[in-house]
């Protein structure tokens, strides 16, 4: 009864409740939670992926991106057409976790101080009393955020990036972890507000869900008749849980070639010819980090390139804006970057495999041997 | 993927494809031009090659003229788009055009509309043609009927060239047409297709593929990395690699300039000599490596035998032949009558047994001047003009063995010097003097032979011809276009000093009959070698048997004294005998000395022994009779070449198996998996799976494992585990965390640390992947990745072409620096000028 309500599409209800949790910034510092070890990591995880699985039928890759996305500390992107389960994957994976949850439906009239909160003036203190908006949750998720306002969308921006709220020239520091889940909504972009590049960027995967293959779809229909599947689904991990993973996530080991690995990636978004506007040095530091997150959910404790490749296309296709000619051939960005992967030369360290084809090009040159150059 | 992009696919690509088509038309203009001069240099190239074939450089100019202008036409036709079919026939038209335009001019219409007339003269053009062809050897003077021919060919050369790369679509296949024209050279000319006219051809024909990679017509040819610099350069370098490979990989290896087929012997199926000309044949039997056309014999003659075949007497013309005159001949029976009587004192009476073997001519070779012949089989008829002996129909005198009756005059010098008698009863043909004797010809018989009895003229003809100033040489002529007869080709000899028999023969021939002396030139075998063995002759009881081959072949000329009859002289140095009575008295030649060092094969031919040996072997194939110590020679030579040969097909196994034990016994153990995992790779890529660039360690393994490796819980079980844990052990060793820098990992979650990849456990892991590799592989699969390694092969190639590479490299580096210092350069210039303007 209690995640029922905390879940209810009612953003006062949800300010009421996570009033105390509005604390400034200054009062949360230092604070870092220890790592897990690797069994716990690996049962946890396990632990929720099973969980959401019961929720959702078929669809266990989107899940365990979510899981990644969660684990790597960044925010999540679902955009596919109406009722595939966007919102219901969103929602379980919060169900999953012991932590506080906030729906926010975007709607054109929903103002920015709806999201982040408002200062208000009590009469009998005599003083201004902030009360914080729907955006203070671990797990905040933001429907159709693509109907609302430009204004309203960007104060989304501060919190996705900083993981606080400014109101009135005070910072409050939004709880750990923190985790925004939107869906939005490819077709119907009459009267929306398409997300702009820059808050695209801010979204460390988007994905899509995608219909359901026919026997999932058949045992959606038989299982999910009488009642909403949610309500079986109870938490599993702890926030405090949540945490240590993150933590455990963040010791995961990067070596050097993995990361020459990972700029070389970036660099060839950025020389393709088929792109206007390839990968921004964030992304590529959302990349890593979901790179370690993969390979930590793989139980391993440092990443290979396959974790990148792994990533690459959820991480960066909703960043990268193809060529006018480009697109008129029929290339879409998942294309483009499946034909960078399928070119880039996979570096070892001291194996000295990717140094074959070492010959530098011109200045026109393709994303591999251009890449070369600059090993 | 997302539904995101609103628009319909279909509607997308139309849209697309629309400005597609539109560019495709734009690039139209630059691709026929392009692709008409690869063909043009390919086709000219390949021309170049016909030097030697034709002689001089005269005929290039109208072939050229023809190349140019055929793909000229054609890439104008394409260029304005028009359809494939009128391209081609365009092609013809313009062939025919401008061919009567350079050989026709007189009988067609305003210079190159073909008329009734310009058949009739084609006609006689292709005759022409063709009488060259069949009489004439190479290299043959560029006459208008060859030249004529030779543009026609090599006109629809590029036409067959171009219809394969562009309209057939088949490139690769265009190459076909290119090498219809170097066969002709590579038969033909002893030097084969030569330098430059290779160089070119291939260029040409790398041009002609790259064309028709690059502006690919439609999109079946166009892959979406041809245009990519990368493939570009690939593609260029593995093309010069491959051409300066072959180019210089011949002169490196010695054997390749000398050999059978390529090296100018003329291809002939019908044996060495088919007596067609034996004339056409005598410089190819001399440079013959092998010694075929073995003839032995058996005489009891005491001086050394020349076996006479034909002789020729006819010196007018381009080429000379012998004439058969087949009205006159008589049928081989009873005694053959020179018809004109000797009145030297002694007549020698010669007994010769001989037996032809594998030679096969019309002509019977025997010794000179024959009076009866036995045993043999077929028609055969003589001359009373020349005593030459023919078969008629298809009688040869392949594996004839007969027995001759000779009688020769004693001859001395005393006697020739006394015949000073004119000259009579002797046919026309022999005193003729042919029309247009050059007059270099006329000019060194006046100066030489001086004057004095005929024996005197001819014995001052053959002086000259000895001395110091000429030097025998079979391969001179070839180099100087000169390798035939005629009587431009002797006079080329006597301006150069150096040539064969043929050209000595024929010099001293034609000086004779300028001097007024009946000659002809005599044509057959120079006295050859003991075999060693004896062969018993009826009634003159075992004669020592003599053995000649192609390599003896030889011409020499034959000179009529009244009262004498002919006698034969031998103005070549260096080769046959010198007759008793033809040395002179002052230099002490010793004439038995048998002197055949022709220095074609040095050491091929064993050296000639003065002696017959002493232990009588019986006579082995063509080996002659060295003795055992030169003979070991080539034996170990051969033995040498085997286990080089063996060495060398042997060597990528053999660098194989020494890059794994090295590679499984490292001398560091903690280098052992990486070294594991590079043996992997290589044994994965000598199975035909080589690593892509872009793949991960694991893509490659499940790669490795789904493709090469059977059921993972059936019996290549371990292999499985093998891949995997020596992937495993790899990721970990290139990605993990370094060991030692942090002693979590070694203690993380019960895994073993890197240090379990010791060498013992990553070797019994690669061989027992190898094992399943091998069960799972077929049979040219197993013996590729035993023999002939792929990784082995690839490192070779990347080693060859390293050097390439790096001067590329220098190339482009340079170049970009001059063209980044030449825009400071221009603006500098820009600035003088502001600066002078502002001054004046």
């Amino acid at each position: 009864m209690e995640s029922h309500r905390r879940t209810a599409n009612d953003v006062s209800a949800a300010n009421r409740t996570l009033a105390g949790l509005a604390d400034p910034v200054s009062h949360l510092n230092g604070h870092r939670p220890a790592a897990m070890d690797a069994e716990g990591f690996h049962a946890a995880t396990q632990r929720i992926l099973s969980s959401v699985n019961t929720v959702i039928d078929g669809k266990s890759d989107a899940a365990r991106l979510a899981l990644t996305v969660l684990l790597a500390q960044g925010h999540l992107l679902l955009e596919d057409v109406p009722g595939v389960g966007k919102t219901l994957l969103a929602k379980t994976l919060a169900r999953t976790i012991d932590c506080t949850v906030n729906r926010i439906q975007f709607t054109p009239d929903l103002l920015p101080s709806d999201v982040t909160g408002v200062s208000i003036y009590n009469q009998s203190s005599r003083l201004f009393e902030f009360r914080p908006g729907a955006v203070f949750a671990n797990i905040v998720i933001g429907d159709e955020i693509n109907r609302a306002s430009a204004k309203t969308q960007s104060a989304l921006l501060e919190c996705m990036e900083e993981h606080q709220v400014t109101v009135d020239g005070t910072s409050y520091r939004l709880d750990e972890p923190f985790m925004v889940v939107a869906t939005q909504n490819p077709i119907e972009m009459e009267g929306t507000y398409p997300l702009p590049e820059a808050q695209r960027d801010r979204f460390m995967a988007r994905i899509s869900m995608g219909y359901p293959d026919k026997d999932a779809e058949i045992e959606m229909l038989e299982t999910h008749q009488a009642t909403s599947p949610l309500t079986r689904v109870s938490a599993v991990v702890t926030s405090a849980e949540v945490a240590a993973m993150i933590t455990t996530v963040q010791q995961v080991y990067v070596s050097k070639a993995v990361k020459e690995y990972t700029v070389s990636l970036g660099r060839a978004t950025r020389e393709s010819p088929l792109l206007r506007l390839g990968a921004s040095p964030r992304s590529l530091l959302q990349l890593l980090r979901a790179a370690k997150a993969t390979a930590a959910l793989d139980a391993r404790d440092f990443v290979l390139p396959d974790d990148v490749v792994h990533v690459a296309e959820a991480v960066l296709a909703h960043r990268i804006i193809l060529d006018r000619k480009a697109a008129g051939s029929g290339e879409t960005p998942h294309s483009v970057l499946r034909g960078i992967l399928s070119r880039l030369p996979v570096t070892s360290e001291g194996a000295g495999t990717g140094t074959r084809n070492a010959a530098p090009a011109g200045r026109t040159a393709a994303p591999v041997t251009g890449l070369s150059r600059n090993q | 993927m997302t539904a995101a992009p609103t628009r319909s696919p279909g509607a997308s690509r139309q849209s697309g494809r629309r400005p597609e088509q539109a560019a495709a038309r734009h690039r139209v203009g630059a691709y026929p031009w392009a692709m008409a001069g690869a063909i043009a240099v390919a086709v000219s190239g390949a021309a170049l090659s016909l030097n030697g074939v034709l002689r001089g450089w005269g005929w290039y100019w109208p072939v050229l003229t023809t190349v140019v202008v055929v793909s000229l036409t054609l890439a104008a036709l394409r260029s304005v788009r028009a359809q494939p079919l009128l391209v081609t026939a365009g092609g013809f038209i313009s062939l025919g055009a401008i061919l009567t335009l350079t050989f026709f001019r007189s009988s067609s219409l305003a210079g190159f509309i073909p008329t009734a007339g310009t058949l009739v003269e084609l006609n006689r053009l292709i005759r022409r043609a063709s009488e060259t062809v069949l009489s004439e050897t190479a290299p043959v003077a560029p006459n208008v009927g060859i030249v004529m021919v030779i543009c026609a060919v090599l006109g629809l050369a590029v036409i067959l060239v171009d219809a394969l790369a562009v309209p057939l679509g088949i490139p690769a296949a265009s190459g076909v047409g290119l090498l219809a024209i170097l066969v002709v050279p590579a038969m033909i000319k002893p030097q084969s297709v030569g330098f430059w006219g290779f160089a070119f051809t291939v260029a040409g024909y790398l041009a002609v593929l790259a064309c028709s990679q690059y502006f690919a017509p439609s999109a079946r040819f166009q892959t979406d990395s041809a245009r990519s610099p990368g493939q570009v350069k690939r593609a260029v370098l593995t093309g010069s690699v491959a051409l300066a490979a072959t180019l210089v990989v011949p002169m490196a290896i010695p054997g390749f300039d000398q050999g059978t087929f390529p090296q100018g012997s003329r291809l002939n199926p019908w044996g060495t000599s088919t007596g067609l000309n034996p004339m056409i044949t005598l410089g190819n039997s001399l440079r013959t490596p092998d010694g075929s056309g073995r003839i032995t014999y058996a005489t009891n003659a005491s001086t050394p035998l020349y076996l006479r075949s034909v002789t020729v007497d006819h010196f007018d013309g381009d080429s000379w032949g012998p004439d058969d005159r087949d009205a006159s001949r008589l049928p081989l029976g009873g005694r053959i009558d020179p018809g004109y009587t000797v009145l030297a004192d002694e007549q020698q009476r010669l007994v010769t047994a001989i037996d032809a073997g594998s030679f096969t001519s019309p002509y019977l070779p025997a010794p000179y001047a024959p009076e009866s012949v036995r045993g043999l089989s077929g028609r055969w008829t003589w001359d009373p003009a020349t005593l030459s002996i023919k078969g008629s129909d298809t009688t040869t005198s392949r594996r004839q063995e007969y027995l001759v009756t000779s009688t020769a005059p004693r001859l001395t010098a005393g006697l020739l010097a006394q015949s000073s008698a004119a000259v009579q009863g002797i046919p026309e043909d022999f005193t003729r003097i042919p029309g247009n004797v050059p007059d270099i010809v006329r000019s060194t018989a006046d100066t030489v032979a001086g004057t004095g009895t005929p024996y005197a003229k001819a014995m001052a003809i053959q002086k000259y011809l000895r001395s110091a100033e000429f030097t025998y040489s079979l391969q001179s002529p070839v180099q100087g276009g000169y390798d035939g007869n005629g009587l431009s080709v002797l006079a080329d000899f006597l301006e150069q000093k150096s040539g064969y028999c043929i050209h000595y023969a024929s010099a001293m021939a034609v000086m004779a009959r300028l001097e007024g002396i009946p000659s002809r030139i005599a044509v057959g075998y120079a006295p050859g070698r003991l075999t060693g063995a004896t062969v018993s002759v009826a009634g003159q009881g075992a004669l020592p048997e003599y053995e000649v081959d192609a390599r003896d072949a030889h011409a020499w000329p034959e000179l009529y004294f009244q009262g004498l009859g002919w006698v034969p002289f031998e103005p070549t140095p260096s080769r046959g005998v010198v007759p008793d009575y033809a040395t002179e008295s002052s230099t002490a030649a010793a004439p038995d000395a048998l002197d055949n060092n022709d220095d074609l094969l040095p050491d091929a031919t064993p050296a000639p022994t003065p002696a017959p040996s002493a232990t009588a072997l019986p006579a082995p194939g063509g080996g002659g009779s060295a003795d055992p110590g030169v003979q070991l020679l080539p034996w170990l030579l051969v033995a040498c070449s085997v286990l080089g040969l063996a060495l060398l097909m042997a060597a990528p196994r053999l660098i194989r198996a020494g890059m794994r034990a090295r590679r499984l016994r490292p001398q560091d153990p903690a280098n052992a998996v990486p070294l594991g995992w590079r043996e992997l790779l290589d044994l994965g890529t000598d199975f035909g799976l080589p690593p892509g660039s872009s793949e991960t360690p694991r893509a490659y393994s499940a790669r490795l494992r789904g493709a090469l490796l059977g059921d993972p819980d059936g019996l290549d079980r371990a292999a499985h585990q093998a891949v995997a844990a020596l992937t495993a052990g790899f990721e970990r060793h290139s990605y993990g965390r370094p060991s030692g820098a942090d002693p979590e990992a070694a203690a993380d979650g019960g895994q073993p640390g890197p240090a379990r990849g010791t060498g013992g456990a990553v070797a019994a892991q690669i061989a027992a992947v190898e094992s399943s590799l091998q069960a799972n592989a077929g049979l040219p699969r197993r013996l590729q990745a035993a023999w002939i390694p792929p990784s082995v092969m690839g490192r070779l190639g990347r080693l060859l072409a390293a050097p390439f590479l790096a001067t590329g490299h220098f190339l482009r580096r340079t170049a970009k620096a001059a063209a980044r210092s030449r825009p400071g350069h221009s603006r500098q210039g820009a600035g003088d000028g502001v600066r002078r303007h502002s001054g004046g």
